[in-house]
C-alpha cells in the first residue's frame, strides 16, 4: 500500500542493532546446517566432569549391570541420543547387561528401543557381541508418576518389574522377572550404577529419592549448570552434558586417558591409563553435531558483539 | 488374551489371587464404594466441602510424611514378617507406596476424560458454528481420533501370540495398522516434536541478540561472562587460545576452558545452590500450607 | 529398636522439621503483626498495568499455570494463585482471558478457582466457561497450541508461571513478537535465563513464592514468607559452621591420616593408616547415614503362600 510516509533509511549503527530476524534464522540456519554436510573433526579438550562419566563407566567389571532411565523422546535427539549411544557402545563392548525404564514420556521406551537394536546391530556388525533383547537387556516400558516410581526404584527394585513384560527376539511379550538381566538382582543395590539419560526434570527425582547406587547423568545442554551443582558436591559420579559432552565421550573412546599418543588425554584426577577402544567405531552423533554447536555459538557472539557495537556507536553519535 | 484385573502373586492387604473370587469381589466393592463416595460428594452441603476436602488432603499428606520420616526396615527380606506393631506400621507404608503412586494415576487417567471434553467443547463447537481457523480444528479432532484407532488396533495385535515378530526390526508381519501407526507416531509425531524443539534453537539466537546488550555494569559482567562460557564451548578457540601455554606458569590459569571452570565453580554453582534453596524452602512452606490448610487461594485470599 | 530402624539419616530429618517448626511459629506470630515490609517485586507491580494495557487495545490476557506432568503439584498451586489475582483484576476491567492448561488435573482446578473469583467479584456473567482451556499434554504439542492462540488471539499480556521446560523460550518470543507485556517465572533454574532475556519482568526463584504474600498481605502467607527467611537465615549458618567444622578436621592436608574407617555403622581400624579426605569428617558421616547393609535382623517368617514376589526392600 502506498503511503506518504518519507523512507526511513537506517544508518550503519541502527542497522547493526535491528537486523532482521528472518536474516537471523537464515544465517543460523547456514551456520548450524552445512558443517551436516561438511564434515570436519574439530579439535576437543574433554571436561572433567565428561572424564569422571567415562573413568566410572570403564571401571565397570565385565558382566555387571546397570540400571538406566531413558527419559528422552526424539524432540532432544541430536544430544540424547548421542549420549545413549556411546553408552551403549561401552556397555555393550564390556559385555554388561542393562536395564531401561522410563518415567518422562510414553515416547522414550520406543526411542530407547531403536537406538538400542541398531547399536546392537552395529556392534554385531563390527565383529562385537550381538545383544539380544529379553537376554542381555531389559526394556521395562514407562511408568506414570515419576516420583513414585523412582521411590519405589530405591525401596523396592523388583516391585516395579512385576507384571512388566518385555519381547524376546522372535517369541510373544513374556514377564521380565524371567529374564536372565534380571536373575541375582534383589534391589537397586544390584546394579553397579544408575545411568540417567535425561531431557526433562527427572533429573531432580532421581538425585533426590535413589540413594542405594552411584548415579551418573547424560542430560542436555541447558541441563548443565543445574546439574553442576550435584556434580560439584560429590552426588554424582560424572556427568556428560549436551553436544560437547558427547562429543567428550566420543573423543575419550577413541584416544583413551593417559594413554600415550599424538592426541594424548590427561586429567589432573586420574594417574592410571584407562585405554579407549582405538580403531572401532566411536564417532557418533557427537563428532557429527559438534562442529554444528561450534559455528552456531560463533554466530550467537557474532551476534552479541555486533548488536553491542551497534548500540555504543549510537550512543556515541547521540553524545 | 489380555489377562484382565490379572494381579500379582501377593500378598498384601492391597491385592488378591489373579481372578479369584476375592479379588472379583473386591473389585465391585470398590466400584460401589467409589459411587456411593461420588455421589455423596455431589449432594454434600456446601458447607462441608471444605472440611472433606481439608480431611482427604490432610490423609493423603500425611501417607508421604510418614513414609519419609517413619523409620524404614532394614534389610526386609521378602519371607520377613514383622516383629512387633512398631515394624508392622513401616511395612505396611513400604507395601503400600506403590498401591497409593497407582491410586494418584488412577484419578489422572479419569481427568484426562474432563480435558478431552475441554478440548473436544472447544473444538466441535468452532467446527459446528465455522468460526475462523475452523480448518485446524479439523485437523486436531481427527489427528486425535486417528491417533487413538491405530495405537490401540497396532497394540491388541502386538500382544497376540502369533504376532511376536512384528516388535523386531525390518517390517517382518507388519499390516496396514503397523504401518498406520508407523506413520503417526514416528513419522509425524516424534518428527514434529523435534521440529518444534528446533525452533528454541532460532528463538535463542533472536532473544539473545536483542536482550545481550551492556546497558548497565551488571548486563556487562554478564555479557563478558557469557561470551567467556560459549568461547569454551568452542574446540578451536580453546585449542588456539591454549597454544604454547606452559602447565607450571601463572599463564597456565588463564587458558580458556580454566578461566571457565573457575567461573563455573567460583560463581554459576553457588549462585544456582542459593536459589534452589529458596526455592525448596518456598516449595517446602507451599506444601506445608496445602496440606494443613492454611493456604488461602486466590479465590479466597 | 534403636539403630536397626536408623536408615534414613536422622540428622536431614531434624533439620527438616526444624525448618517446618519455623515456618509453622512464623505463621502463629504473624496473625499478631500488622503492616509487615515485604520488598518491591518488579513482575508482580507491573501485573495491574499489562491488564489494563490488555484493557485498553482490547486484546486477551493469556495464563499458563506451567506443564507439570500427571498431576497438580504445589507449584501448580501457586501459580494458579497468582492467576486467580491477574483474573480478578481482569474480571473487573471487564478483559477477557486465558487459562491455557497442559493437564486435566490443572483444567480441573483452575477452572474452578477462576470462575470462583468470578463469582466472588459479583460478575460471573462475564466469566466464558471456554477462557480456561487444555490443550495437550505433549510438551511441544502445548507449545505449538499455546503459541497459536497467541498469535491468533493477539494477547496483550501473558503470564509464564510454574515448572516450564523447553518451551518456555518458544512462547515468550512469540508472545514477544506480537508486543504482549510478559511476566514470568520458572521454578526450573534451566528456563529463567530464557525468560530473562525475552520478557519483560521475572520472578526468580522464591520470588515466586513470595509472590502471593506480597499481592494478598494475608498474614498466614506473610508468615510463612518471614519463616522463610529464618530457614534461610539458618542454611546460611549450618553452611558457615560446616565450613569450619571441615576446615579444621581436614587441616593438615596430605599429612593428616587417619588409621579409622567408617563401616557398616561402625569404626574399623585399618591396617595401614591413609590420607584423611572429606569423606572421613563427623559431619560427612552425619550426612551420608551408612545404611547398614549387612546387619542381620532375626524376623518371624512368613508362610509360603503369604510370600511377595517383590523382594525385600
Amino acid at each position: 500500500m502506498a503511503t506518504n510516509d518519507p523512507i526511513v533509511k537506517k544508518d550503519f549503527a541502527e542497522a547493526l542493532q535491528s537486523v532482521p530476524k528472518p536474516v537471523l534464522y537464515l544465517v543460523l540456519f547456514l551456520f548450524a546446517g552445512l558443517p551436516l554436510f561438511f564434515p570436519v573433526k574439530l579439535p576437543n579438550k574433554p571436561i572433567d566432569a565428561s572424564i569422571d562419566c567415562f573413568a566410572q563407566l570403564m571401571s565397570l567389571p565385565e558382566g555387571s549391570k546397570v540400571l538406566i532411565a531413558s527419559d528422552w523422546t526424539n524432540s532432544t535427539r541430536g544430544e540424547s541420543m548421542g549420549q545413549m549411544e556411546a553408552l551403549l557402545r561401552i556397555l555393550m563392548r564390556k559385555k554388561i547387561k542393562f536395564v531401561v525404564y522410563t518415567v518422562a514420556d510414553p515416547q522414550a521406551p520406543e526411542v530407547a528401543r531403536f537406538t538400542i537394536r541398531k547399536v546392537a546391530a552395529e556392534e554385531a556388525k563390527a565383529g562385537g557381541y550381538g545383544y539380544k533383547p529379553f537376554q542381555d537387556y531389559l526394556v521395562l516400558g514407562y511408568y506414570p508418576n515419576a516420583e513414585g516410581t523412582t521411590t519405589a526404584i530405591n525401596n523396592k527394585f523388583l516391585s516395579i518389574c512385576e507384571g512388566k513384560k518385555d519381547y524376546p527376539e522372535d517369541s510373544p511379550p513374556m514377564d521380565v522377572l524371567r529374564s536372565p538381566v534380571l536373575q541375582g538382582v534383589k534391589s537397586v543395590a544390584d546394579f553397579k550404577d544408575l545411568v540417567l539419560v535425561t531431557a526433562s526434570s527427572t533429573n531432580t527425582v532421581v538425585i533426590e529419592r535413589v540413594t542405594k547406587v552411584p548415579l551418573i547423568f547424560m542430560v542436555t545442554g541447558v541441563m548443565v549448570p543445574e546439574n553442576t551443582t550435584y556434580y560439584a558436591s560429590g552426588q554424582l559420579k560424572g556427568l556428560c552434558g549436551g553436544v560437547k559432552g558427547v562429543y567428550d565421550l566420543e573423543t575419550l573412546m577413541e584416544y583413551g586417558l593417559n594413554v600415550d599418543g599424538p592426541h594424548k588425554i590427561t586429567s589432573d584426577k586420574y594417574s592410571e591409563v584407562i585405554p579407549g577402544f582405538p580403531g572401532k567405531q566411536n564417532e557418533g552423533k557427537g563428532t557429527a553435531y559438534y562442529p554444528s554447536l561450534h559455528f552456531a555459538l560463533f554466530l550467537l557472539i557474532i551476534a552479541v558483539v555486533a548488536g553491542n557495537v551497534g548500540m555504543i556507536l549510537a550512543k556515541r553519535r547521540a553524545g | 488374551m489380555i489377562d484382565i484385573a490379572a494381579q500379582l502373586v501377593p500378598k498384601t492387604m492391597w491385592n488378591a489371587p489373579n481372578n479369584s473370587t476375592e479379588l472379583w469381589t473386591r473389585i465391585v466393592l470398590a466400584l460401589l464404594v467409589g459411587i456411593a463416595l461420588f455421589v455423596g460428594l455431589l449432594n454434600a452441603p456446601i458447607q462441608l466441602r471444605k472440611p472433606i476436602i481439608f480431611t482427604v488432603t490432610f490423609v493423603s499428606g500425611l501417607f508421604y510424611v510418614l513414609f519419609w520420616l517413619y523409620p524404614a526396615p532394614i534389610n526386609r527380606q521378602p519371607s520377613d514378617g514383622p516383629r512387633n506393631t512398631f515394624e508392622a506400621l513401616s511395612f505396611w507404608i513400604s507395601d503400600s507406596q506403590g498401591v497409593i503412586a497407582d491410586l494418584t494415576n488412577i484419578i489422572a487417567s479419569f481427568l484426562i476424560g474432563l480435558g478431552i471434553y475441554s478440548l473436544m467443547r472447544v473444538h466441535i463447537g468452532k467446527i459446528k458454528k465455522q468460526q475462523r481457523d475452523w480448518e485446524f480444528s479439523v485437523v486436531l479432532v481427527s489427528s486425535m481420533v486417528l491417533m487413538v484407532i491405530f495405537g490401540y488396533v497396532d497394540f491388541y495385535m502386538r500382544l497376540q501370540p502369533g504376532n511376536s515378530k512384528m516388535a523386531g526390526s525390518g517390517y517382518v508381519g507388519w499390516t496396514f495398522w503397523q504401518f498406520g501407526k508407523d506413520l503417526l507416531f514416528n513419522g509425524l509425531l516424534q518428527n514434529m516434536d523435534a521440529g518444534m524443539f528446533s525452533i528454541v534453537a532460532f528463538y535463542i539466537l533472536s532473544a539473545a541478540y536483542r536482550a545481550f546488550r551492556a546497558r548497565s555494569i551488571e548486563a556487562t559482567i554478564l555479557l563478558l561472562t557469557a561470551l567467556v562460557v560459549m568461547l569454551s564451548l568452542m574446540g578451536l578457540v580453546e585449542f588456539y587460545w591454549a597454544q604454547g601455554v606452559d602447565a607450571m606458569h601463572l599463564s597456565n590459569n588463564f587458558k580458556l576452558d580454566n578461566i571457565a571452570r573457575w567461573l563455573r565453580g567460583n560463581f554459576q554453582t553457588p549462585a544456582i545452590r542459593g536459589i534452589d534453596f529458596g526455592v525448596g524452602i518456598g516449595l517446602l512452606a507451599m506444601g506445608l500450607r496445602l496440606w494443613l490448610n492454611l493456604d488461602k487461594t486466590g479465590s479466597d485470599a | 529398636m534403636g539403630q536397626n530402624y536408623l536408615d534414613n539419616g536422622w540428622i536431614s530429618i531434624l533439620i527438616t522439621l526444624a525448618m517446618v517448626f519455623m515456618v509453622l511459629l512464623n505463621i502463629m506470630r504473624a496473625h499478631n503483626v500488622k503492616d509487615l515490609f515485604i520488598r518491591r517485586i518488579a513482575g508482580l507491580n507491573a501485573i495491574d498495568e499489562a491488564v489494563g494495557r490488555a484493557t485498553e487495545m482490547g486484546r486477551p490476557v493469556l495464563m499458563v499455570p506451567g506443564l507439570t506432568d500427571t498431576t497438580v503439584n504445589a507449584k501448580t498451586m501457586q501459580a494458579i494463585n497468582i492467576f486467580a489475582y491477574v483474573s480478578r483484576v481482569a474480571a473487573r476491567f471487564a478483559n477477557p482471558i486465558l487459562v491455557c492448561c497442559y493437564n486435566a488435573s490443572t483444567y480441573t482446578i483452575a477452572q474452578e478457582i477462576i470462575r470462583d473469583v468470578y463469582q466472588q467479584e459479583g460478575l460471573i456473567d462475564r466469566y466464558d466457561v471456554d477462557s480456561v482451556r487444555f490443550i495437550s499434554d505433549r510438551q511441544f504439542a502445548f507449545a505449538a497450541g499455546v503459541a497459536g492462540l497467541i498469535l491468533r488471539e493477539k494477547a496483550a499480556a501473558t503470564f509464564f508461571m510454574g515448572e516450564f521446560y523447553a518451551e518456555s523460550l518458544i512462547l515468550a518470543e512469540t508472545a514477544n513478537s506480537v508486543g504482549a507485556i510478559q511476566v514470568a517465572s520458572s521454578t526450573e533454574m534451566t528456563q529463567t535465563p530464557f525468560f530473562i532475556a525475552a520478557c519483560d519482568y521475572v520472578l526468580i526463584g522464591d520470588e515466586f513464592y513470595a509472590a502471593s504474600a506480597f499481592l494478598t498481605r494475608h498474614p498466614v502467607l506473610v508468615g510463612s514468607l518471614i519463616g522463610q527467611d529464618w530457614c534461610k537465615l539458618a542454611i546460611a549458618g549450618l553452611i558457615a559452621i560446616g565450613v569450619a567444622a571441615n576446615s579444621f578436621q581436614l587441616a593438615g592436608g596430605s599429612h593428616n591420616t587417619t588409621s579409622k574407617a567408617w563401616n557398616e555403622g561402625k569404626f574399623d581400624t585399618l591396617p595401614k593408616p591413609k590420607p584423611f579426605g572429606a569423606g572421613d569428617t563427623t559431619l560427612s558421616r552425619w550426612l551420608n547415614p551408612d545404611p547398614a547393609k549387612d546387619i542381620k535382623i532375626e524376623r518371624p517368617q512368613l508362610p509360603p503362600d503369604q510370600i511377595p514376589s517383590g523382594g525385600g526392600n
